[in-house]
């Protein structure tokens, strides 16, 4: 215990001394109110705004009415749009043909062709082309109604259903975007805060040549692994509170009723995150000393080591794509916990067995790691390589 | 006291070690002398448990470092052959980490690193971070931290590398001091005239194997030679690897 105490108090020490690794550490942190206020700005305005869309019309001079009531639902001719923006929707080429016979058509009762071409495949034009298709047929139904009520016909006849349309593809999509960013965010988190101390304790001590003499003396090297893991996750586990404590602030700030989220973070949800990260800070930090102390050199670690912190980017997002995921999925550490947090962040209560047992499972793979490095460093390889 | 017994040990076709035996007394300092190359280190990292031997045995106070090596590393106080100091670290701390390392604890350890570092003068160094220490200061330390808790048996390899002639002077004493109160010490050096004035007895190391043993005069009469570095030459039968 003895020994314990004072390895862990030496890389505690250490850590809070190396202010450029602390730095590091804390930045995902300190991101974190930023993200939140740059990603809600980005999805409120694009929920509550909308935006300019320029139209290429032809013939417009004979349907001023048309154009006029495009007007009031800020779909442009292309005439006005701006220089900086003339390039994109030139190239979107949004184009709306209207005959010439406009006039002499509608006075006569005549079906109008109103030829409307652009990109259907492009992402970006989805709700451009909804708005212009809306507005062209909300024009044709007001001339409708009229020439029905003149003829003293209840224009409700024409409608014996009415479908309430609810556009949700825009507004409640946004909250699933900012639950799956967040808690994709604190995985992260969780994974990059303990990264700078875990390979400044691995193969920072190597490349220093203090591991040859730590390793001489009468310590059990299961000893030296678990003193570096407890600093390495103690540093991720501040780095997850910060992030939750800040997170929890900047979110009072944001007016997440406006794009239909729901969550908020409570002292709960607060709780909750955190017992489900605390494992997953233990695992990073197992993973990150491994993979560290079997490089040659700090430089090789940095470069392992930073692919891992791709598993937690990259799982959520396998997730995503995979519709029917089977039931062992829930308990896989990393994914299980992703799930967990999603479900969290969405409002869906989680039960506390749940996030147990997801946490068991990771500290057990986590403690695997840990005898595995333990005897690595028994081993003549890595004596060898010290010099 | 440490002994070493016919060790053999090979790394892939490189025979490092081939049959290496001798015997470093309480009380004595012993020098392994030898080329590079010759062995020195990896018999070194046999002793402290680093490197297991595939034949032949290596005791400290009669303790095999390869079937307890934590209970024989307890004995051992070590100076390896590289070392580094935690820069973020004071000496004080640095010392007092290795204290504990050892099992001290209290008043006993506080003690025991007060005394150490009074005892290699380093007292107005022991509150500063080692980071820009010099050569001498970081000797210094990496001897107080092998030492604080007084082992009955030191190994040092190389420890003057580097050194200017007071720090060099200052672990000279420090050894012989050691020396008359018992302790075992066993010191590897490419320094004849170093190995010369300091050693009681001298290892001579080649290819893996025992060259000659004795103290320095015995070596030279042995060799037919008036000083340690024409002996040493003529033993191992090349001029290389020999540092002046």
């Amino acid at each position: 215990m003895i020994q314990f105490k004072a390895l862990f108090i030496k890389e505690m020490k250490e850590a809070l001394r190396d202010k450029r690794a602390m730095m590091v550490a804390m930045m995902m942190a300190l991101m974190a109110p930023v993200m939140i206020f740059a990603m809600s700005k980005v999805l409120i305005s694009k929920a509550t705004e909308k935006p300019a869309v320029y139209v290429k019309i032809i013939g417009g001079e004979y349907a001023p009415k048309l154009i006029e009531h495009f007007k009031t639902t800020n779909l442009v001719s292309f005439d006005s749009v701006p220089e900086d923006k003339k390039d994109m929707w030139d190239e979107r080429n949004i184009t709306l043909t209207i005959p010439d016979t406009f006039a002499k058509d509608l006075s006569e009762g005549n079906v109008i062709d109103i030829i409307f071409s652009a990109d259907h495949s492009d992402k970006a034009m989805m709700l451009p082309i909804r708005r212009i298709e809306r507005a062209v047929r909300a024009f044709s139904l007001s001339i409708g109604y009229k020439r029905l009520m003149v003829r003293g016909i209840d224009v409700k006849l024409l409608q014996p259903l009415n479908l309430i349309e609810q556009d949700t593809a825009q507004p409640n999509s946004s909250p699933i975007m900012i639950t799956m960013i967040l808690g994709m965010y604190l995985l992260m988190t969780a994974f990059m805060s303990g990264l700078p101390l875990a390979i400044d304790s691995s193969a920072g001590e190597r490349e220093r040549n203090v591991l040859e003499m730590l390793l001489c003396q009468p310590v059990d090297t299961l000893k030296i692994v678990l003193a570096k893991l407890s600093s390495a996750s103690a540093i991720a586990v501040l780095g997850v509170v910060l992030t939750l404590t800040l997170t929890t602030v900047a979110i009072g700030f944001v007016d997440l009723a406006k794009i239909g989220a729901t969550f908020s973070l409570d002292v709960y949800i607060f709780t909750a995150l955190l017992v489900l990260l605390v494992p997953i800070c233990v695992l990073a930090s197992a993973m990150q000393l491994f993979f560290a102390f079997q490089s040659k050199s700090f430089k090789e670690a940095q470069s392992t080591v930073t692919m891992i912190i791709m598993v937690p980017a990259i799982m959520p997002m396998a997730l995503m794509m995979m519709d029917d995921r089977p039931k062992w999925f829930d308990w896989t550490p990393i994914v299980g916990q992703s799930l967990l947090i999603e479900d969290l962040l969405k409002g869906i209560p989680v039960g506390w067995g749940m996030i147990g047992f997801a946490g068991l499972v990771t500290l057990i793979i986590s403690a695997a790691f840990v005898v595995a490095t333990a005897k690595k460093l028994k081993s003549e390889k890595v004596v060898l390589a010290l010099s | 006291m440490i002994e070493v017994n016919n060790l053999h040990k090979s790394f892939a076709k490189v025979k490092a070690l081939d049959g290496l035996s001798f015997t470093a007394k309480d009380g004595e300092i012993t020098g392994i002398l030898g080329p590079n190359g010759a062995g020195k280190t990896t018999c070194l990292r046999t002793l402290y448990g680093l490197l297991k031997a595939d034949e032949g045995t290596a005791t400290i106070d009669g303790i095999n470092v390869l079937e307890n090596p934590l209970a024989a590393r307890k004995r051992l106080g070590i100076f390896p052959d590289k070392f580094g100091l935690y820069e973020r670290l004071t000496a004080y701390e640095q010392i007092d980490y290795f204290a504990s390392l050892h099992g001290l604890q209290g008043k006993a350890k506080h003690q025991a690193i007060e005394t150490v570092i009074k005892d290699l003068e380093m007292t107005e160094l022991a509150h500063r971070r080692t980071a820009g220490f010099s050569q001498g200061q970081r000797m210094k330390v990496t001897l107080a931290q092998a030492l604080v808790h007084q082992p009955k048996n030191f190994v040092l390899d190389e420890p003057t590398r580097g050194l200017d002639v007071m720090s060099t002077r200052v672990l000279r004493n420090y050894l012989a001091r050691f020396r008359e109160n018992g302790h075992c010490i066993l010191f590897s050096s490419h320094v004849m005239q170093e190995v010369a004035a300091l050693c009681d007895r001298v290892v001579v190391v080649a290819n893996g194997k025992l060259a000659a043993q004795g103290t320095p005069a015995e070596l030279c009469e042995l060799a037919g030679e008036k000083h340690l570095e024409e002996a040493f030459v003529k033993i191992i039968g090349s001029d290389e690897g020999v540092a002046a």
